[in-house]
């Protein structure tokens, strides 16, 4: 390891909530699967044990389209942490999704100055970390 | 629509205000501070501490049972006592629970208040500056936000911002016309934490925060509390102070989340306005002063909107006309507000509306011929809201 790698601190892991274990276990293999009621078929998003629609408790993990739309976004020009030093400017984003939920992510392949509200995106992978994958999107 | 109880109009007063040392007050603590102010509001009210029987308040979130160490350092037993947690709609909600409190015997004179040390807390080292978060690292999201860079309530509420500006063709022109006609508000202020001019030159130089937020479209970070007392009508006729009614309040908690729903355009501001006019029998416009919670320039923009004082989407042409200024159709924020004065998470909008119904400011600082305002709490990550409407009593 370089000396400046060694001093450049590594940006947070997501640390998940137990309910939230399914859903970062399959961004590893690079899918997106969010939660699902197996009763109204609706979908939700930040992951919890029963549906907030319904309120079944008939509930799991299942794959969706990964494409959206930009509901909105913000652009951070100035650092908040410092591993995030040489991404300034960038994106962070709620992305809602074909299927409804909404959820917070970073748009990637495009200048910031060009993303706007409701321009539609789809979903890509990186791989941050050993087995940690997270997803982020890109200009549809 | 919920009917509010009509007799709860009028009902209570407001017959003690006070605040703290306002800005950069170090080797001070949040419980201190509060102290301090509701020190203040009882010498302001002529009461004494044994002549409390409630106190009501929002804490610190780290410290525990807030309101029982307050009652310690006051030496105040009290009937009625808790510690709200809605964050910024916390302070508007004390007052609320207060009056109903009141009416139905629980306690006679209640004690409202909020401090904080957020100047202090995040100037205490050279990271925690840098980092400039007040909220204690355990309550701090875990995934689904550090992960992405996403940080502060100030992306959170540019995220609204944004959005508003992609619907309506809001710019940042209209934000900088809060910010800088509070500025000004700021000037006649003597406690003040800002002492010097902004304009709106300056505001377009800003360094950025969070697009579209700048540095002045950000709230302070203050060290300030504020206090209110409330009792009864009846009770009030006694007291020092010429009383401020309280005619009507409202909440509302788009607890579905911020992100959910149109939640961050058409805030809970809105259904709360709507219950605080209907106990009130009062409609938007009939308010002589708002006091809106400024966290950002646009939360005012959209709340002034959400109150009926213009239409979804005419909130830009309604700053940029005026409207807020002293001598404007609605002056808004006359202490300065968050964005000038200091941040108390809306105590201190409290505070100045029910200043603004004694008629004891100078000229330069009253409202003229003010008889009704309006003012409003927002927090609890983003939608839980609270409006008071406080009427000068004749």
């Amino acid at each position: 390891m370089t000396e400046a790698a060694k001093s450049t601190p590594r940006k947070p892991l997501p640390r998940p909530a137990p309910e939230s274990l399914p859903y970062w276990e399959a961004a590893k293999h690079h899918r997106l699967e969010i939660p699902h009621c197996d009763d109204c078929g609706g979908h939700w998003f930040p992951p919890s044990r029963s549906c907030p629609h319904c309120l079944s408790a008939n509930v799991g993990f299942k794959p969706v389209s990964g494409r959206g739309k930009v509901f909105s976004f913000v652009i951070y020009d100035r650092v908040y942490h410092p591993a995030f030093e040489a991404e300034v400017p960038y994106v962070v984003a709620l992305v809602e999704l074909d299927e409804g939920p909404r959820l917070i992510s970073n748009i990637v392949d495009i200048a910031p100055d060009k993303v706007r509200c409701d321009m539609r995106v789809s979903v890509v992978f990186d791989d941050v970390a050993e087995g940690v994958s997270v997803p982020k999107f890109k200009p549809a | 629509m919920i009917e509010p109880s009509r007799e709860l109009r009028d009902a209570c007063a407001i017959v003690g205000i006070g605040n703290s040392r306002l800005g950069k007050v170090p080797g001070v603590s949040s419980l201190d501070l509060v102290v301090e102010a509701m020190r203040n509001a009882l010498d302001d009210a002529g009461l004494k501490a044994g002549d409390v029987d409630g106190i009501l308040c929002r804490g610190p979130d780290e410290i525990y049972s807030h309101h029982q160490e307050v009652g310690e350092r006051l030496g105040i037993n009290a009937g009625f006592s808790t510690t709200v947690t809605n964050g910024g709609a916390s302070q508007i909600l004390s007052v609320a629970l207060a009056v109903m409190a009141i009416r139905h015997g629980l306690a006679t004179t209640v004690l409202c208040g909020y401090g904080r040390d957020a100047w202090s807390r995040t100037h205490a080292t050279e990271e925690a500056r840098v980092r400039n978060e007040t909220r204690p690292p355990s309550q701090l999201p875990r995934e689904f936000g550090p992960e992405y860079g996403y940080y502060s309530a100030a992306a959170t509420h540019a995220f609204g911002a944004t959005r508003h500006m992609h619907l309506y063709g809001t710019t940042k022109e209209h934000f900088g016309r809060i910010a800088v006609d509070f500025r000004e508000h700021a000037l006649r202020n003597p406690q003040a934490q800002m002492k010097t001019p902004l304009t709106m030159e300056e505001y377009h130089a800003q360094r950025s925060i969070v697009r579209p937020f700048g540095l002045y479209d950000c709230s302070l970070r203050s060290d300030a509390a504020g206090a209110v007392i409330v009792t009864s009508r009846e009770r009030a006729k006694d007291l020092k102070q010429p009383p401020v009614l309280i005619k009507g309040f409202g909440t509302h908690n788009n607890t579905r989340g911020w992100f959910a729903d149109d939640n961050m355009v058409v805030t809970a501001a809105k259904k709360s306005g709507e219950r605080a006019y209907a106990m009130a029998g009062l409609g938007p416009k009939d308010v002589d002063t708002a006091q809106i919670y400024d966290c950002f320039t646009y939360m005012v923009l959209t709340q002034l909107e959400d109150y009926g004082f213009c239409k979804k989407g005419e909130g830009g042409d309604f700053v940029a006309s005026g409207a807020l200024r002293m001598g404007g159709a609605l002056p808004t924020n006359t202490s300065g507000g968050q964005l000038s004065e200091a941040h108390a998470e809306g105590v201190l909008q409290l505070v100045e509306g029910a200043r603004q119904m004694r008629h004891t400011y100078p000229a330069s600082r009253q409202v003229k011929d003010a008889e009704i305002a309006l003012v409003s709490g927002h927090g609890g990550n983003q939608v839980c809201h609270s409006t008071l409407i406080l009427g000068r009593a004749r």
